[in-house]
């Protein structure tokens, strides 16, 4: 058993006796669970592989049973809800939700963290707030420890060792370390990619990175890390889920881009054909072998030309800027130097691919049988 | 015969012997306890034991802080509690010794 199990059962054990307890006064109970606390984490440090504290101590129930009878006090006398004397809102409450929502945004926000980093403002001012209200109960953290909620995920998360969820959960246990070092090398990754776009989001990120480092074995013994681990690993986890959304993405639009070249026409801005003698054309209609208008992407229309040229009309007048006119603007430095050279790529539409016969449409307009549409 | 009935009667003294020459928490007497012989006591018995024993003033505690785990609390035994040892443990020689001198009798 090994000591973050044992810690999680002594915790369950001492939960069990201090509600067996509820009904002797609280400072005595208090006295009572100071010598307890030191004794059961010393059996549970010393417990073999498959033993439990039930198998060494009985039930809490029982432990706290005998106790009572050699320590002269009365017998168990019902009290009813006391465990329940928290109000339903109380500021441990509020602080595990806040915590908890924290974590939970983070994971999910956090996989737009390249695009915004900015979403994680409000995370971090969950955190900030849920760290306050429950600052003043130090490194143990008692009475957030102590909800109903979060004993149950306790007890779900110290599922025994003999059944297969428990052993899945003693397995991922075994790799804690390595998330550890993982979680920081991700955090150390979003910081990096960040830098170029927002150098504050890098200082964070990166100061989150070596604290999460720092943190991770820490948090087993003060829960105050728990505010920085559990947020780091949502933001690392949101980094895994958002590089594999990048590769899928980069990874389609190559596929795109190769079996479908003819899209990337509608990225052009304007198209200039120029003749064999190096003489830009003007009006001239495009279309593709379907007899379908190849249609540019349309930006700054021209004032007072609606209704419109058709689409495909090529080269599209464009506001000359200086001017205010509106004008047919050639490329500047486009123009073909011979009869067989396609316009050079390095003119105005610079991202114009190299329009030779080859991959052009072959027939024009003219042979085709559509008219051009209005 | 079932010991940790009798043991029931004499858990205050026994404690109270142990912590005589030193004090100790509640594991550590838990221990001194077992290695004396006393195999069948139970923990919360001891537990509960100390506890009685310091409310009825005759045990003092101080906590001494652990490196790990929770801190530990010492209980040393104060004069009062010398005066009940002293008395409960003539009581006890002298039950003892009756009932050895019965037993002698009866074997």
């Amino acid at each position: 058993m090994n000591t973050q199990q044992s810690r999680l059962g002594a915790e369950h054990y001492l939960a069990g006796m201090r509600a067996a307890l509820a009904d002797l006064p609280a400072s005595e109970v208090a006295e009572i669970m100071e010598d307890v606390e030191a004794h059961v984490t010393e059996v549970a440090a010393e417990l073999g592989e498959d033993e439990t504290l039930e198998q060494r101590l009985g039930t809490p129930e029982a432990y706290a049973q005998e106790l009572r009878t050699a320590a002269g006090y009365p017998a168990r006398t019902e009290v009813i809800a006391k465990p329940n004397k928290l109000p339903a809102l109380s500021k441990p409450r509020i602080a595990a939700w806040l915590l908890g929502g924290a974590t939970a945004f983070t994971l999910i926000a956090g996989t737009a963290l390249l695009r915004e980093a900015g979403v994680l403002l409000l995370p971090a001012a969950a955190l900030a707030i849920s760290y306050v209200l429950v600052r003043e109960h130090g490194p143990e953290q008692r009475p957030m420890m102590q909800l109903p909620e979060v004993l149950k995920l306790g007890e779900l998360l110290n599922q025994p060792a003999e059944t297969p969820a428990g052993r899945a959960i003693a397995y991922l246990r075994s790799l804690q370390p390595a998330w550890w070092l993982l979680r920081t090398v991700l955090l150390v990754v979003a910081a990096v990619l960040l830098t170029s776009r927002d150098l504050f989001a890098f200082l964070i990120i990166a100061a989150l990175a070596a604290l999460a480092f720092y943190a991770g074995p820490k948090s087993k013994t003060d829960r105050r890390w728990l505010w920085i681990t559990l947020p780091a690993s949502a933001l690392a986890a949101a980094t895994i889920l958002q590089m594999i959304d990048v590769a899928a993405d980069s990874m389609n639009y190559g596929r795109a881009s190769n079996s479908y070249p003819v899209q990337v026409t509608e990225q052009y801005e304007n198209i200039y054909p120029f003749d064999s003698n190096g003489k830009l054309l003007e009006g001239v209609l495009l279309f593709d072998q379907d007899g379908n208008a190849i249609n540019a992407q349309r930006d700054y229309p021209c004032p007072g030309t609606e209704p419109m040229i058709p689409n495909n009309k090529y080269p599209r007048p464009k506001i000359d800027r200086s001017t205010g006119e509106c004008l047919t603007i050639p490329p500047s430095a486009a123009v073909p130097p011979s009869a067989s050279s396609p316009p050079s790529v390095s003119g105005t539409p610079s991202s114009a691919p190299p329009t030779s016969g080859s991959s052009a449409p072959s027939s024009p307009p003219a042979s085709a049988s559509p008219s051009p549409s209005k | 015969m079932d010991t940790s009935q009798l043991l029931k009667g004499v858990l205050d003294l026994a404690v109270l012997a142990v912590l005589r020459k030193e004090d100790g928490y509640g594991y550590d007497v838990l221990r001194r306890l077992r290695s004396g012989g006393l195999n069948d006591v139970g923990d919360a018995s001891v537990y509960g034991t100390l506890r009685r024993l310091y409310n009825a003033g005759l045990l003092t505690s101080y906590v001494v802080p652990s490196e790990e785990g929770p801190h530990r609390k010492y209980y040393s035994i104060n004069e009062p509690g010398r005066e009940r040892l002293a008395e409960s443990g003539k009581t006890w020689r002298s039950f003892a010794s009756t009932l050895n001198g019965l037993l002698g009798e009866v074997a």
